[in-house]
């Protein structure tokens, strides 16, 4: 690259990365592929994290807009049409450079690419198209890709591009179409749900295509995505997670993702959030979205229209639990794999454990906590050969008022993310430097 | 007295050492392996220094896959390339318990021996893992890829077949500085572990810090995406701890 067409890539870059760093799928799981001969890479089921930026966040994938020019107008987007800020497009060689070159040197896993709207939908989705072509093509990349599908896009398009990508994602944007009616006129709920169906059939045909003929190309074998806005408009939690519930049930869904609305646009129909973005609500979403995904619960077990929001003290699993504790304590040494993974400090994997570890002997509080329990939690919810850890009354508010002092600082710690910075000297010098529930799930944007 | 049986400090090494302590007949109470060189030496102890043998180590390897599990046989290679001194008899110890109870063993995860084993094979599995996203190469003027690690565990012949895959049209090398030892990669060719010596060491880090313009494009993307408004070191440094960071170019105050 000579010096001129390197700044001129460099300023791109640092415009169309910054326009792109509110997604926040940044995952490359999903699709396991062996290395090609006369093509570079493969890709690897659980995904690869190659690194983490200062927010915290895993980066996967590089992310970028194909160009942040956009004929749309949505209110909570810092590329919206009505905004003065810099513009920039790339070309498709540009993207392909970028991708194979970041790639060789192990800095990325493939390419996550959005574009805003140039022109129309159909234009828009078409460069996205003829770039992941020679991409894959001319370049023969054999990485990982991550596509948006534009709302409003011909599904010939859609089609053609989920044939060259590993992933594809419709943002949903807000949860309901009033929501969407006032923050992005342009796009409608017909419009976004519409590729999401067309998507699905797609995996789904392509799944019995696949069982008949070996040599079928695969058709988004990652599935797909999608993002929701948390706090720009009034929702409840609970109307959120009924909706993420949905979507993994009738859209086959592999990941919802939620994003703490950033207020970067002042416009009198957005909210004003002094306390920057909703962090901690969001935190609570991804934990039930766990609970939803991996825990066997339902929307409706963990909120209500009576209860329609989270326990800012709390999170859902322990919420769940005292307000059920007719169900507990349950024997460790015997309940079954689901009972066992509704009791708070059992994660899917000492849950595993220990179903596995118990069959050749059983098991006391000492091997739970080899097998990764968490006692502090799980104590006043189960029995090891018939006694409990400490003999501790089972009653709601004890319990309650118990593990909420021993959440304080987790939760402060999330609302408060930019002063508990300032002192994080202390934190240097090692005094609270174990990694808590909530750095594992911040990263939830890219770890799994 | 205890007998210490001493082996070379590699899969085959603790092998041999396996075979030898166990057919000394000393009973499992009275025999311990080491490590060459990593412990000092105890007072009232018997040391037998045990060369590595090919051959013995190929009869462990197949008494464990036939008579335990291809999953043991998984366990205790990566548990080999741990960095804790007390590898080597953790694994013996997991064999006598292997031996004995069978194929289940891999599950009996309240025993010592299994918990030990277990959590060797889970931090070296980590670390391996998150080297594949960490290796960060750079590209000479003959368009040779060179990185440089510095693994707690020796985690090279864990992560070169998964670079081989995915790079199998480059010619590459990766560089463990601690342990002087390199995965060397040749185009459409496979790979093989080699020890280089001070002379091919120094000339591997200077090809590690070679500089090129996609370095800089790759700093810059590192710092727009973050958003300032999430601005979180702690959650930072627990995905990616700062021992890490002295290989990764994104990170130059840590270099």
């Amino acid at each position: 690259m000579r010096l001129e067409k390197f700044m001129e890539v460099e300023k791109k870059l640092e415009i169309l990365s910054d326009a792109a760093k509110y997604d926040v799928a940044c995952t490359s799981s999903g699709v396991d592929r062996k290395g090609k001969k006369g093509t570079i890479g493969n890709t690897a089921a659980a995904g690869i994290c190659h690194s983490f930026s200062a927010d915290g966040r895993c980066i996967s994938l590089l992310k970028i807009l194909f160009s942040n020019e956009c004929v749309f107008d949505c209110k909570y987007c810092i590329n919206r049409a009505s905004n003065d800020v810099p513009r920039a497009s790339f070309t498709p060689d540009e993207v392909c450079t970028l991708t194979i070159e970041f790639y060789r040197r192990n800095y990325i896993e493939g390419l996550f690419l959005s574009s805003g709207v140039l022109k129309n939908p159909d234009f828009t989705m078409d460069l996205l198209y003829q770039t992941l072509k020679k991409l894959r093509h001319e370049y023969h990349f054999h990485g990982y890709i991550h596509v948006k599908a534009i709302p409003g896009a011909d599904p010939i398009l859609i089609e053609k591009v989920g044939f060259l990508t590993d992933r594809m994602s419709v943002n949903l944007e807000l949860p309901t179409s009033d929501g969407l009616k006032t923050l992005a006129p342009s796009k409608s709920r017909k419009s976004i749900l519409t590729p999401m169906k067309q998507i699905q059939r797609g995996i789904q045909v392509n799944k019995y295509e696949l069982a008949l003929y070996n040599q079928t190309p695969r058709f988004v074998p990652a599935g797909q995505s999608t993002q929701m806005i948390i706090g720009a408009t009034p929702e409840s939690d609970y109307q959120l997670v009924s909706v993420a519930e949905a979507l993994y049930k009738n859209y086959d869904l592999k990941r919802v993702f939620y994003s703490a609305f950033v207020a970067v646009n002042k416009d009198s129909s957005l909210p004003v959030l002094p306390g920057g973005p909703p962090l901690l609500r969001e935190h609570r979403l991804y934990q039930a979205d766990w609970l939803l995904r991996f825990y066997g619960f339902q929307a409706n077990e963990l909120l209500s229209e009576e209860k329609p929001n989270f326990n800012v003290l709390l999170d859902p699993k322990c919420d769940w639990a005292v307000r059920h504790l007719e169900v507990f304590p349950v024997e460790v040494n015997r309940a079954d794999y689901y009972t066992l993974l509704r009791v708070p400090g059992i994660g899917v994997k000492s849950a595993q454990r220990i179903v596995s570890a118990r069959k050749s002997a059983r098991l006391d509080f000492a091997d739970l906590k080899r097998l990764g329990v968490v006692l502090k939690r799980a104590h006043y919810f189960i029995t090891c050969l018939g006694k409990m850890m400490y003999s501790t009354k089972i009653e709601e508010n004890y319990i309650t008022s118990h593990m909420i002092s021993q959440d304080k600082k987790t939760v402060w710690g999330i609302e408060h993310q930019n002063s508990f910075r300032q002192l994080s000297l202390f934190d240097d010098m090692g005094l609270a430097a174990s990694p808590t529930l909530e750095d594992h799930l911040a990263a939830v944007s890219g770890n799994m | 007295m205890m007998t210490i049986f001493r082996c070379q400090d590699s899969f085959e090494g603790i092998l041999s050492g396996v075979y030898d302590a166990w057919s000394s007949r000393l009973g499992h109470e009275n025999v311990k392996l080491e490590v060459e060189a990593e412990e000092t030496p105890e007072l009232f102890a018997e040391y037998i220094e045990v060369p590595p043998d090919e051959e013995k180590a190929k009869k462990v390897i197949i008494s464990v896959q036939n008579k335990i599990s291809k999953e043991a046989y998984d366990m205790i290679f990566k548990a080999s390339l741990s960095y804790e001194k007390e590898r080597p008899d953790r694994i013996y110890r997991f064999l006598v318990d292997g031996f004995r109870y069978g194929r289940k063993i891999t599950q009996m995860l309240k025993e010592d021996s299994v918990f030990h084993i277990f959590a060797l094979d889970r931090n070296v599995s980590n670390e391996a893992h998150l080297l594949l996203g960490f290796v960060r190469f750079s590209q000479t003027g003959d368009g040779i890829l060179v990185s440089k690690i510095t693994p707690k565990n020796n985690v090279l012949p864990l992560i070169a077949p998964h670079f081989a895959d995915r790079l199998s049209g480059e010619d590459w090398m990766i560089y463990d500085v601690k342990r002087k030892r390199a995965a060397l990669h040749q185009k459409n060719k496979g790979w093989i572990l080699a020890d280089l010596n001070a002379e091919q060491g120094n000339m591997a880090l200077a090809m590690a810090d070679e500089k090129d313009m996609f370095q800089e494009l790759w700093k810059v993307f590192f710092q727009t995406i973050a958003i300032k408004e999430r601005i979180n070191p702690r959650c930072q440094r627990t995905h990616l701890p700062i021992r890490y960071r002295g290989n990764m170019l994104e990170f130059p105050g840590n270099n």
